[in-house]
């Protein structure tokens, strides 16, 4: 090897080692300019309200930078004159390698450029590219990881936001949860119980619609409430007519009255009641009997726990004891007709002193005894239930039970039109239409057709009566679909107040979770259209017309009111002046007079509000809406105080 | 004799001369470096510094070594150019007839020691303008050629003292050097106290004569520059040139001119002479930047401001110095 190539060779090494050192560097500036970039959206984001996105954002920016700091490092090749200037400035070659690569690459020959070659090569043996560069965490690269180090312990730091900021996304997060909610409510509404009236399926479509409406904007919270202020208005107004029809009245207070199943026709009841008596027995297990049979058994099962050793003579002579205790127990439930066979295996278990299985056994014939148990007390309802059905139309109507009067009047349709009455049917048909015209009268036109009917059954006329008879039961028909679709509104305008309520508590959909009456069934109609559990709460005049007064459940405690101080407490000193104590002036509590009011004389405070109008109003509308809903406003003073925030909207 | 042992031999000459002159001088190795530096390049000196600080005794000990033809021209304010370049007298021939006779100055010598060039006039300074860079002198209306080797060795002392006369910038940018004589340190001055009131004269030998020198200045000029090295030179130069695009902050806060192409015709030409002298067949960044001061220190002209807050040249070649880097990219023309 001659000694230019002896030179170029060792230049070369040390160029592909710089272009790597440089590589290595860069990334080491792309790390800490990247990890700077990171620590400081993570501080920012830890400091101050910024969109969520800034950390992945980031995150990305400080990867690409690492990278563009590694790829613009070794991006740049070194020349062999490049790296001979570079080596002989780091191991103070005195510039002889680039002088020498420089008198080489000439056309200059002699004696002068073999000097220097020779002398350029012999140093260029001792350039050791590992030794001259070695690899190692550079400077920069210890400040990225150090930044790093940092940026992993700001992680650990909690979020020191403004409690406005964190306030803020609480309730866009609430206001989407209860869009959600909301809209699959009520969806799942209008496929279960699709709405006959076109007003009615409207009003859930739009409030579903609300919901994705929620879901998918970014609403603010005052425009939130106004939008559900709004369609609640709209839907409570569309219920108020719908519920305007006094022939509904019946059939609300008869589902008042009556369970959840009350729903359900004579037959239907009679079919339940035949299922539960067969899987029964005899029908001599009645809830009452298989209630002391349990408590019988619950103490078998505390003294078997309780019992002593097997090989112990007291432990034989209670085993035996048991044994015989079960029998009885055992006995008694054939005697009902229960059928029973974990007490018949513990019996054996005992017998064969296997203890585990014996106390397995045991808790499973409780456990078949709780289940009879219940089927008993349901069979008791419907039994009860079936009792209360009116034994003909007139007592059906009476009743409020319009599905059985509807059954009964197609009963008498079809026998009229089969036309094979004998005088004496005839006869009791004609008594009872004529009997059901008075009560038939509550129903609106039913009572008319029935009048009717009963005229034209007098004289004769089938085909009339059979024409009037059919109109009733179409009557009842329509009826009833308006107590459903009613029943339907009821449901949404919950679901609306249920999404007020968290909106206004900016609380989430499951935290204002409904009573104890249960969502959309709460006052009461299940899917038989009657009113279920909890209808005693209802007040006569409104129904379920308008919010309920369940406001028990609005906790207003954590409500946080821009435009109000905590009541009773102000910002003006105790010691104003005269004119600015406040003067209580007493209402009278009669409609249309004055209302009970505090006015300040003299000057007014002075100041700029910082809360915006509309959410200011709103508010003040929720809290006004509550304490109506509370019946905290009287009676006399409600309209005026509807009136006054209707004329705020104007 | 080949390069190489050319080479050994300059070396060696080197070390010769550093020994004989060191056998009567008593420290200031830098100026006596400096010294021998410039006349391996071919280059006049100008050693400045107060009265008794041995400058004179340097160059005589210079011709002594050398062996070369030696005058010494005492420079005082009355000296007239024609008592350095020599005149025209009236001479009478064997056949009776009369004619004129050059008579030659002091000038026409191998080695002119200049002493105290700086009490004499301007008009009798600027005398040595020519000579010194043309290497002729024109007397009477005739072009002389003066001898080769030809040095001028000058001394001054500092400018602020009481009957001097500064030097034009055009002669001072033709001194290849200028060297600043210090006061000796304690072991010197008694080293020289010893030496001089003591019956002891010390003869120094001759080392080289003016062939060999001529030579010598010829190797010196075949040693090879780096491009990058050469562009060094050349972005100190263009550093010291205030208010232009390449200068240095503090050339342009403190300058009022820079240097001349002479300035980096002698940072090459010097620093091939250490080159050699530090066994190395090229120039290097380190040779530049030593022998920049004294390449550079006369041939930058202070402003008022520096000379007001007592700024020097040499403060403004150390910052140049610092503030040019070694490897960049060449200057473009």
């Amino acid at each position: 090897m001659s000694e230019l190539q002896l030179i170029e060779t060792a230049l070369r090494r040390a160029a592909q080692r710089r272009r790597w050192e440089r590589a290595w560097h860069g990334l080491g500036r792309g790390l800490l300019a990247g990890a700077v970039l990171w620590m400081l959206a993570l501080a920012a984001f830890k400091l101050f309200p910024v969109p969520g996105w800034l950390l992945p954002a980031a995150g990305v920016a400080g990867v690409t930078l690492a990278l563009a700091g590694l790829v613009a490092g070794g991006w740049r090749k070194f020349s062999l004159a490049e790296a001979a200037r570079w080596i002989d400035d780091r191991k103070h070659f005195e510039e002889r390698l680039s002088t020498a690569l420089e008198v080489s690459a000439s056309s200059a020959t002699g004696e002068w450029k073999n000097l220097l070659l020779t002398d350029a090569a012999r140093h260029a043996q001792a350039v050791d590219p590992r030794q001259l560069l070695p690899f190692g965490l550079p400077l920069v690269m210890r400040w990225a990881l150090l930044a790093l180090a940092l940026s992993a312990g700001l992680g650990f730091v909690p979020e020191r936001r403004s409690q406005a900021h964190l306030r803020k996304q609480q309730e866009t997060a609430n206001i989407r949860d209860a869009g959600k909610h909301l809209a699959e409510l009520t969806r799942q509404m209008l496929v279960e119980r699709p709405p006959t009236l076109a007003p009615t399926e409207k009003a859930m479509t739009d409030t579903a619609e609300l919901g994705d409406k929620f879901t998918k904007a970014t609403l603010g919270r005052s425009e939130a409430m106004r939008d559900l202020a709004s369609l609640t208005d709209k839907l409570g107004e569309q219920a108020k007519e719908l519920v305007q029809n006094p022939a509904l009245k019946p059939l609300e207070k008869a589902a008042r009255e009556s369970g959840n199943s009350g729903g359900a026709s004579p037959d239907e009841l009679q079919k339940q009641i035949a299922t539960l008596q067969k899987n029964l027995g005899n029908g001599a297990a009645t809830a009452d009997k298989l209630d002391e049979l349990q408590k019988n058994l619950q103490k078998l099962q505390q003294q078997a726990s309780k019992m002593p050793g097997k090989d112990s003579p007291a432990g034989a002579a209670a085993r035996e004891q048991m044994a015989q205790s079960l029998g009885d127990l055992a006995r008694q439930a054939k005697e009902m007709g229960a059928s029973l066979p974990g007490l018949e295996e513990a019996i054996s278990a005992l017998q064969a002193n296997q203890t585990d299985l014996f106390l397995k056994d045991l808790d499973l014939a409780m456990s078949d005894l709780e289940k009879l148990k219940d089927m008993a007390k349901a069979m008791q309802q419907l039994q009860q239930q079936a009792a209360k059905l009116g034994k003909d139309l007139a007592e059906q109507l009476k009743n409020g039970q319009a599905q059985a009067a509807q059954q009964t009047l197609q009963k008498m349709l079809e026998q009229l039109k089969a036309g094979e009455l004998s005088r004496e049917q005839l006869q009791k048909l004609m008594d009872e239409v004529s009997k059901a015209v008075e009560p038939g009268s509550q129903y609106g036109k039913v009572g008319e057709h029935l009048k009717d009917a009963s005229k034209n059954l007098q004289q004769g006329q089938k085909p009339d009566a059979s024409q009037n008879l059919a109109a009733a039961a179409k009557e009842l028909d329509k009826l009833m679909q308006q107590m459903q679709d009613a029943q339907s509104l009821q449901a949404t305008l919950d679901a609306l107040a249920r999404a007020q309520m968290a909106i206004a508590m900016n609380k989430s959909w499951g935290e204002c979770q409904a009573g104890p009456q249960g969502q959309g069934k709460g006052r009461g109609w299940g899917h038989g259209g009657k009113p279920g559990s909890g209808v005693g709460t209802w007040a006569e005049e409104d129904g379920w017309t308008y919010f309920n007064d369940d406001g028990i459940r609005w906790d207003n405690s954590n409500v946080q009111r821009p435009d109000l101080d905590p009541r009773g407490h102000t910002d003006r000193p105790d010691d104003v002046r005269d004119d600015l104590v406040p003067t209580k002036v007493r209402g009278q509590m009669s409609p249309g007079g004055s209302m009970p009011s505090i006015t300040l004389k003299g000057v007014s405070i002075k100041g700029t509000s910082n809360v915006k109008f509309e959410e200011a109003a709103t508010a003040a509308q929720t809290e006004a809406q509550n304490a109506l809903n509370q019946d905290q406003v009287p009676r006399a003073y409600q309209n005026a105080v509807r009136d006054y925030f209707d004329d705020l909207k104007k | 004799m080949s390069t190489e042992a050319q080479i050994a031999s300059f070396r060696q000459t080197w070390q010769n001369l550093r020994a004989e002159i060191g056998k009567v001088m008593v420290g200031n190795d830098a100026i006596i470096e400096g010294t021998l530096t410039a006349i391996l390049a071919g280059g006049h000196v100008l050693l400045e510094g107060v009265p008794g600080l041995g400058k004179t005794l340097l160059v005589r000990t210079l011709s002594e070594v050398l062996e070369l033809s030696f005058n010494r021209i005492q420079f005082t304010p009355d000296l007239m150019p024609a008592d350095i370049l020599g005149t025209n007298f009236v001479v009478e021939t064997p056949d009776g007839r009369r004619e004129f006779q050059f008579q030659r100055g002091p000038i026409f010598a191998h080695i002119i020691l200049a002493d105290e060039i700086n009490r004499a006039t301007p008009k009798t300074q600027s005398a040595m303008l020519e000579a010194m860079q043309e290497k002729q002198v024109t007397a009477g209306g005739e072009l002389r050629k003066l001898v080769e080797p030809f040095f001028v060795l000058g001394t001054q002392n500092p400018i602020d003292q009481e009957g001097t006369y500064p030097l034009p910038e055009a002669q001072l940018d033709r001194f290849f050097f200028k060297l600043l004589v210090g006061y000796p340190s304690a072991g010197e001055l008694t080293e020289v106290l010893n030496r001089t009131t003591e019956n002891v004269k010390v003869k120094p030998g001759k080392v080289l004569d003016g062939p060999s020198l001529i030579e010598l200045q010829s190797l010196v000029r075949q040693v090879p520059v780096a491009s990058h090295v050469k562009d060094y030179a050349v972005r100190l130069v263009l550093a010291t040139h205030p208010k232009t695009e390449t200068a240095a902050p503090i050339a342009s806060q403190f300058l009022r001119f820079g240097s001349s192409p002479r300035g980096g015709q002698t940072l090459i030409l010097a620093g091939k002479v250490r080159a050699l002298t530090q066994g190395r067949f090229n120039v290097s960044f380190d040779d530049i930047q030593a022998v920049a001061a004294a390449a550079l220190r006369h041939r930058l002209i202070l402003n008022f401001e520096a000379e007001a807050e007592g700024i020097t040249t040499d403060h403004i070649i150390a910052q140049v110095l610092k503030d040019v880097p070694k490897n960049a990219e060449a200057v473009r023309a």
